[in-house]
């Protein structure tokens, strides 16, 4: 949007294509742009696309020559009050207050928190955020800035983010900016202690949740803060009880809808959203002998402390193997994962990856991250994985698969540009290879991530990968 | 008890920080379409369904203008937010640039 406002400005008159269900989130970042009214055409999400553009020229013809009205010819400026009091009162009102909801008509009218998650809130007084406060030694009105230079990825930027150092986070979709001050009442409103403080701004940093405005959940504590703030490294970790754990993943939600201006459909157009997502710990202290935590994979000391932005975790994408079937997999080579993998009698350690990939990438692309109980992490290390690196490359060499096959997917069609652009490990066009050239359907090693965590029946959970380049790691001692 | 309930409190706003905004006009439409260019910016990752027909059907039904069509780079990528190039600015007389979502 900040590159499409700018034709307007220098005096080119445009119109633009989107769906009419997205006409909030439009005029929200037309006014955040400094154009507040620009025009533009609504595309049908069902009409096929002839007779769809056949209605729609005549709309693009009248928005470039129709007259601008008063309304469209008018400049100005809009000025925000910014208060740091937003009530007083006694704690009886100032519930209502906070919990105040707005009917969102093109939500179907359904309430929508306005300052909150849709439950109860601990109010933030003057003295709790105080209180609060006492876990850092930042001070208040600091405004929270990135503390090293960070890759985002061209989506945060190109929206108004920026990664570099010294420069003030913006929240999306709104583009706002925070204090030390309003992370510290949020975590008040989130439950959070003052101990969880340095991690709380470091997900302030990080751009709290918001993403690229439709909210990003899942972060993972790697190093030694996590022990100190008590975590939950077991069994149920996503699930409820522990207070860290729990209260981390709030703020990261209140984060997005505070700071970043979320509301679904006027200013975010997602589809589904996403549950509350639990921060949790790595395990450091499971790792297996010369496999890397993830602060030291991010270029930080193992005694370091970071948060990490880890894709998918908490919800399904687990593996379907039984337990008891996995255990006689590994211990006697009994059962139908032994079969599969023709080791039927033969004691373990056997390589569960082997069983887990044929068909990962059938209908998707990209890497994936697999959250591995300390015990499975490592039967892979006795399996002869002595390092992550290594099965990062293994993960990546099974994603390969025929160009014929590739083209069937949905998703290149979009990230190929529709097939224009060059194909990376050939550097050939795309059109100029044969349908058995092997295309990799995850883009680089390194988009894939192992995190040790969690305990209790063997299971392996499966999330989104990372993106590789892409700099998701946040100093959470900077902000002791 | 009764004194507690009513204490008043200062409570503290949680709202980011918003920066002021200046808001411009829109720039002056068209008076007519003869011999103007027009681009047609094509957004990468836009429906090929929209996108395909789309420069074919304004050619036909507006002959009369000098039709432009630039493809965008990669979707998510801030060169794929491009719609017009300083050169292409500076004889563009005007834009349509779609799939933007």
């Amino acid at each position: 949007m900040p590159t499409l406002s700018a034709y307007e400005k220098a005096g080119i008159p445009s119109v633009f294509i989107i769906y009419g269900d997205q006409d909030g989130c439009w005029r929200e970042a037309c006014r955040l742009n400094g154009i507040p009214g620009m025009r533009c055409v609504h595309a049908s999400r069902t009409t096929p696309g002839v007779p769809d553009v056949d209605r729609m020229v005549p709309q693009m013809i009248d928005a470039l020559m129709r007259p601008l009205t008063a309304e469209e010819t008018k400049g100005g400026r809009y000025e925000p009050k910014n208060e740091r009091i937003f009530f007083t009162g006694t704690l009886e009102d100032a519930e209502k207050v906070y919990h105040v909801t707005e009917r969102v008509p093109t939500c179907q009218n359904a309430p929508i928190a306005v300052y909150g998650d849709g439950l109860p809130l601990r109010i933030p007084t003057e003295e709790r955020v105080a209180e609060m406060l006492k876990g850092t030694s930042h001070k208040p009105d600091e405004i929270i800035r990135f503390q090293r230079d960070h890759r985002l990825g061209d989506r945060s930027v190109q929206e108004g983010n920026s990664g570099k150092q010294g420069d003030p986070v913006h929240y999306l979709p709104l583009r706002r900016t925070a204090t030390v001050e309003k992370i510290a009442v949020i975590g008040v409103m989130a439950g959070c202690e003052p101990r969880h403080m340095p991690a709380l701004l470091a997900m302030a940093e990080s751009g709290g949740g918001c993403g690229d405005g439709r909210g990003r959940g899942g972060y993972c504590i790697s190093g030694p803060y996590a022990r100190e703030i008590e975590m939950n490294f077991d069994v149920e970790m996503f699930g409820p009880g522990n207070p860290a754990n729990r209260s981390l993943g709030r703020a990261s939600q209140l984060m997005w809808k505070n700071l970043g201006g979320n509301i679904p459909t006027v200013t975010n157009c997602d589809v589904f959203g996403g549950g509350l997502t639990n921060v949790f710990p790595e395990n450091a202290e499971a790792l297996p002998k010369g496999w890397a935590g993830l602060n030291e994979e991010c270029g930080f000391d193992k005694k370091e402390s970071l948060l990490v932005q880890v894709s998918g975790p908490g919800g399904g994408g687990r593996v379907s193997f039984s337990p008891g079937g996995y255990r006689a997999f590994q211990k006697s080579g009994h059962g139908g994962l032994a079969r599969a993998l023709g080791v039927k009698g033969q004691p373990g350690p056997h390589n569960i990856l082997e069983y887990m990939m044929p068909g990962l990438w059938a209908r998707s692309e990209g890497g994936i991250t697999l959250f591995l109980l300390p015990e499975i992490a490592q039967q892979l290390a006795d399996a002869g994985f002595e390092s992550k690196d290594q099965i990062y490359e293994y993960v990546y060499k099974k994603s390969f698969m025929p160009l014929s096959e590739y083209r069937m997917h949905s998703w290149p069609d979009m990230r190929t540009n529709a097939w224009l652009g060059i194909e990376r490990t050939s550097g050939k066009h795309w059109k100029e290879l044969p349908d058995d050239y092997m295309v990799p359907a995850c883009n680089d090693p390194f988009e894939n991530c192992v995190i040790v965590t969690g305990g209790g029946e063997e299971q392996i959970m499966m999330g989104g990968g990372r993106t590789g380049g892409y700099d998701a790691a946040y100093s959470i001692d900077y902000w002791r | 008890m009764a004194a507690a309930k009513s204490k008043v409190y200062k409570c503290l706003n949680p709202v980011g920080i918003e920066e002021p905004v200046d808001s411009h006009p829109l720039a002056p439409r068209l008076g007519k379409l003869d011999g103007k260019t027009i681009y047609i910016s094509i957004g990468a990752g836009g429906e090929q369904d929209i996108t395909i027909p789309l420069p074919q059907a304004l050619q036909r039904a507006y002959p009369q203008v000098n039709w432009k069509v630039t493809r965008a780079a990669p979707h998510m990528t801030i060169a794929g937010s491009v719609a017009l190039s300083p050169e292409e600015m500076k004889d563009a007389d005007a834009l349509i640039r779609g799939v933007v979502w």
